[in-house]
């Protein structure tokens, strides 16, 4: 930074810097553009204390630090000098001030928040003028500030001449806010309503909330903010997490020591456990709302719900034996106290969690069985689609609220509520869904191109993640009462004969999941679409994915082999993962022809 | 193998002999004078429930065609053939359409469903 030693007045002072270190001309700035003050400039570099030896004058409006040249050495050094107030270390906020030779404010700045914190009003409106601000409204604006405050003060303290006098004499004559000089000559009226109102507050404190007020009103060069050092600092995290396409921490983990970069290191791709306790096709998992457990459902007519302890170790809890047919899914009640599960075409049976008991089990008879699930957004209800193509909905005792029949072609085979209640989203032909509105009774439909297989809600309510059968997956978005638009298209994986679903996941669920007829795990990156990682292991179909709510990390994964896989993290060698994907995929991905077992 | 996806067709449709998978509409019928070395079969234009095969060059009675088995999804029995592309140009008419051996399918409403599949299991041509 070049130092200037200047012997002349202010006003004369030369902006030139002749050596600049790193090369960077200073910013040649004329001086009533640096701020909106003209005058201020003229002050600002007055230095605190003339007896100091150093006598360093190098707060020069124009002196810049940092390799680009862009930040002013006198604001930066003025922001961090507020940090330190604000943290509570005066003391070093008043070194800084006197060791750089650069105030936070300028000497009639800080006589005049002086003035007005000790509640000098007339002192302080004189002071005002005496800053220098250019535009005449804030002029205004603030010593309306100060009068009101005096006007109160004195009101409080009963001297109803002099409020009088201040209002007529000196807040009138502004010309401002004459809504407010209402309210305040009817004060002096009715002074009991007015306090009443909480309008007379404690002196002392609104004499803060004027600062506060005043900070809004002045420049920021004027009076800098506080928290400005910090909300820099927060914008700068906030762009380099959005840049970050792989991001997949959490806030709490960002650093401000280095530039946050997530590789894609951060996505799971080791297998940290198989678990093997199903003896057949596993063809449904989900994660429980609160992370604690996982639960999958089996053609062996079995579910099971895992445990996963305090270092991420699964283990079976409660095995759910009792359906006659293949349980084709396992659904977490909105409290995590409950799940439902699906016997195909069979029954809906309800569970307790800690129990492992069947708390009820509700079938329609007439040989009309169940295709799909789900609970109502409260956990009192339960809906399901039917082999006669109805939607059933019953009460937790069984009770049988509502059928609706007709219009559907197909059997629905998946249906789901929103759990704010509004919604429930249900296959109602082949390639349409229908969002029904339960309260407007409206509906609106999703047109696909092809044959949907299965579908997924988002956390927020505001996505539906919608299987093709022609190997996409598209990502709608159906926020609103709007009709709902495409907002990209995943592709990557094999799909040609199962029902393969896909979820979302992921730190603000920015990647989509997905199993796949080749074996293998796939997870694209959300809004770009970019295929990131394909994780092989299993040794059959991937039938169904389910990303851990809780952990960023942890992602489950059901096969035709009958296992489930615990993805977590590549901790040992992350550059590992760039070979994984260059190699072709290692698992016998066979496409199964011959007559199915 | 995994919870197999299938759809069903409305009314009167053409299903897989072995399992009863519907596998195409009447509507869609194209014609119905094909042949295989099995014995009839109906051109389709859309078929439903289907996977398929390899993609190979083959010699069929009418010239050089690029063809794919297809296979009933539910139970993996090769229930015919799609074209993929034709070499001769007066045979274009068939790509994209789906042949479903009669053999191999019934027709739902119809008593016309017993055709005798003893021929021998010979390749199709």
């Amino acid at each position: 930074m070049g130092v200037v030693e200047e012997t002349e007045p202010p006003s004369k002072r030369a902006k030139l810097l002749a050596d600049e270190p790193n090369g960077n001309s200073s910013v040649r700035v004329s001086r009533s553009s640096v701020t909106n003050n003209n005058s201020l400039g003229d002050l600002m570099a007055r230095p605190l204390t003339t007896s100091s030896s150093q006598g360093r004058d190098d707060d020069d409006e124009t002196t810049t630090i940092g390799s680009k040249g862009v930040i002013r050495k006198s604001e930066f050094v003025r922001i961090i000098t507020r940090a330190l107030y604000s943290l509570g270390y005066g003391k070093t906020g008043a070194m800084l001030e006197e060791e750089s030779g650069i105030p936070m404010h300028r000497s009639v700045v800080k006589a005049f928040l002086q003035q007005v914190k000790e509640g000098k009003w007339d002192e302080s409106v004189v002071t005002l003028h005496r800053i220098g601000l250019v535009d005449d409204k804030t002029v205004k604006s603030a010593s309306f500030l100060l009068l009101e405050q005096k006007f109160l003060e004195l009101l409080r303290f009963d001297k109803i001449a002099d409020a009088l006098g201040t209002l007529r004499d000196e807040i009138v004559p502004l010309r401002v806010n004459t809504k407010r000089v209402h309210e305040l000559a009817s004060s002096l009226i009715t002074p009991s309503k007015f306090v009443a109102n909480g309008k007379g507050k404690e002196s002392v404190s609104s004499r803060s909330k004027v600062l506060e007020e005043l900070q809004k009103l002045l420049p920021a060069s004027v009076m800098v903010p506080e928290k400005r050092l910090e909300c820099l600092v927060e914008s700068s995290l906030h762009i380099q997490r959005d840049s970050c396409v792989y991001h997949n921490t959490l806030d709490s983990d960002l650093s401000l020591f280095s530039d946050h970069q997530c590789g894609k290191h951060q996505i799971p791709s080791r297998t940290l456990q198989v678990l093997e306790s199903h003896t057949d096709e596993v063809w449904f998992l989900q994660f429980s709302h609160n992370g604690k457990y996982l639960a999958s459902s089996s053609k062996d007519q079995t579910a099971i719900i895992w445990e996963i302890n305090a270092d991420g170790h699964f283990s079976l809890k409660h095995k759910l034996v009792g359906h006659q047919k293949p349980v084709t899914a396992i659904l977490w009640s909105p409290d995590d106290r409950q799940v439902l599960t699906c016997g195909a075409e069979e029954a809906i049976r309800r569970w307790d969690v800690d129990s492992g008991d069947c708390i009820h089990m509700y079938e329609k008879g007439g040989g009309i069985g169940p295709i799909s699930c789900g609970w109502y957004s409260d956990g009192q209800g339960i809906i399901a689609g039917m082999t006669d193509r109805s939607i059933c909905m019953w009460d937790l005792d069984g009770r049988e609220m509502e059928c609706w029949k007709g219009q559907r072609t197909q059997k629905v085979s998946d249906i789901a509520m929103t759990d704010d209640g509004k919604w429930l989203v249900s296959v109602c032909k082949g390639s349409v869904i229908s969002l029904f509105d339960r309260e407007a009774t409206v509906e609106r439909l999703i047109e696909e191109e092809d044959m949907i297989t299965s579908f997924s809600l988002s956390d927020d309510n505001k996505h539906l993640l919608v299987n093709l059968q022609n190997q996409e997956i598209r990502l709608w978005n159906i926020e609103g009462d709007d009709d709902p638009k495409i907002v990209m298209r995943y592709k990557g994986h094999k799909r040609s004969r199962f029902l393969i679903r896909s979820c979302f996941g992921g730190y603000q669920q920015a990647f989509i999941a997905s199993g796949s007829e080749d074996s293998q795990v796939y997870i694209w990156h959300r809004s770009t679409g970019k295929l990131i990682i394909e994780l092989p292991g299993h040794a059959g179909a991937v039938n169904c994915v389910s990303w851990s709510p809780t952990n960023l990390h942890m992602l489950a994964s059901a096969s035709d082999d009958g296992t489930l896989r615990i993805w977590g993290l590549d901790r040992i060698n992350p550059q590992s993962q760039k070979k994984k994907q260059v190699q072709p995929s290692s698992s016998n991905g066979v496409l199964h022809r011959c007559n199915g077992n | 193998m995994g919870r197999i996806f299938t759809v069903e067709l409305e009314g009167r449709s053409y299903r897989c002999r072995f399992c009863r998978t519907h596998l195409a509409l009447p509507d869609d019928l194209i014609s119905k004078s094909f042949h295989c070395r099995r014995g009839k079969a109906y051109l389709f234009n859309r078929s439903v429930n289907i996977s398929m095969g390899p993609l190979e060059e083959r010699m069929m009675l009418s010239g050089m065609h690029t063809v794919a088995d297809i296979y009933c999804c539910c139970c993996g029995q090769n229930v015919g053939w799609k074209y993929e592309s034709a070499h001769e140009k007066d045979q274009k008419y068939k790509e994209g359409k789906f042949v479903l051996e009669r053999g191999r399918i019934v027709d739902e409403t119809s008593t016309e469903g017993c055709v005798d599949d003893t021929r021998s299991d010979t390749e199709d041509s």
